[in-house]
């Protein structure tokens, strides 16, 4: 009795948390603290996982959502200065625009769920170790099994670090030699300015390399 | 007051509703911004909600498996992913362009 009061006490709250987060995020001028108010979206999101019973999926929500891809986000405010510059408000024809189609497409989905009717079944068996039926099933080569996919992801996130590092990476100049960036003994170090660079390439070539 | 909130507990309908409002909003924020970190600000929250559904249907449909909670997992690797990719794009475009407003990403335009 008690246990379920408190249940529905904490669902409401974790969602009335979560709605107003997830509405700075979407209305706040400053993208930092947009970040900061999506972390909140998603530390709520994990506990109304945890509610549900799903605890690993929770710490799994924190460990990447929140630890990394949050981070990454920061990062990417930060590396394009974004968080120096006020957004502009948006122009109020697209504010209106925004929340028509939004509006609109929350009542169309509620209103098809409330006229569906789902196969609910309340009272079934809980798989006794979660995180050890869950690590089966990614495993399983079996018709049921999520092996294919578990591989299929692992190579798409090698092939997003790979594709990251390609795009994000500084370009040298065509007409400088590649360099490590001083970071090999010997090399020229690319601060120095150029023609200095130039002459000292030209002596080393010329009567250092003996 | 401790009887109704008792026998008030969220049914699946609670669930999904607010699951339709989190992404609701990530659709308001996808059509407003002009900065394209804050669109993918947006995409993230409109994932969040959709990993949440599989996860409620997963709780209350079949609970003896856990599909859904699986593709949740799924959902969470590919939003790394696309974090990772979008936010090297961005950087090599402020690098060229000095701006990410996606207003003025119309080079392909004439």
């Amino acid at each position: 009795m008690i246990g379920d009061a408190v249940y529905t006490i904490m669902f409401y709250a974790l969602s009335v948390a979560a709605v107003l987060l997830a509405l700075l995020v979407v209305n706040t001028r400053r993208l930092l603290r947009a970040a900061i108010w999506l972390m909140g979206v998603l530390v709520a999101s994990a506990g109304l996982y945890a509610m549900l019973g799903y605890e690993f999926l929770g710490g799994v929500q924190i460990l990447v959502y929140v630890g990394g891809i949050v981070v990454l986000i920061v990062f990417a405010i930060m590396l394009t200065s974004s968080a120096d510059l006020l957004e502009d408000n948006p122009a109020p024809m697209r504010k209106i625009v925004g929340a028509i189609a939004s509006i609109g497409f929350l009542a169309v989905t509620v209103a098809a769920l409330l006229g569906s009717q789902f196969p609910l079944l309340r009272g079934g068996i809980q798989p006794g170790n979660d995180a050890a039926a869950l690590g089966l099933k990614l495993l399983d080569y079996g018709p049921r099994g999520y092996v294919l996919p578990f591989e299929i992801i692992s190579l798409l996130l090698l092939a997003a670090v790979i594709g990251g590092i390609v795009i994000a990476r500084k370009v040298p100049p065509t007409d400088q030699p590649f360099t490590t960036g001083g970071d090999l003994p010997g090399e020229a170090d690319v601060s120095r300015p150029r023609q200095q660079l130039r002459d000292e390439e030209l002596t080393d070539i010329t009567g250092g390399g003996q | 007051m401790m009887e109704f909130l008792a026998t008030h507990t969220p049914g699946v309908m609670h669930w999904l509703v607010l699951s339709a409002v989190l992404f609701s909003i990530g659709l308001y924020g996808l059509l407003t911004r002009r900065n394209a970190v804050g669109i993918l600000l947006s995409v993230e929250l409109m994932l969040n909600s959709a990993a949440f559904n599989f996860v409620v249907f997963n709780k209350f449909v079949v609970p003896a498996t856990v599909d859904g909670e699986l593709m949740a997992i799924f959902v969470i690797a590919v939003a790394a992913a696309e974090v990772v990719v979008g936010m090297a794009i961005f950087v090599a475009l402020f690098r060229y362009r000095n701006t990410i407003d996606v207003n003025r990403m119309n080079l392909m335009k004439n």
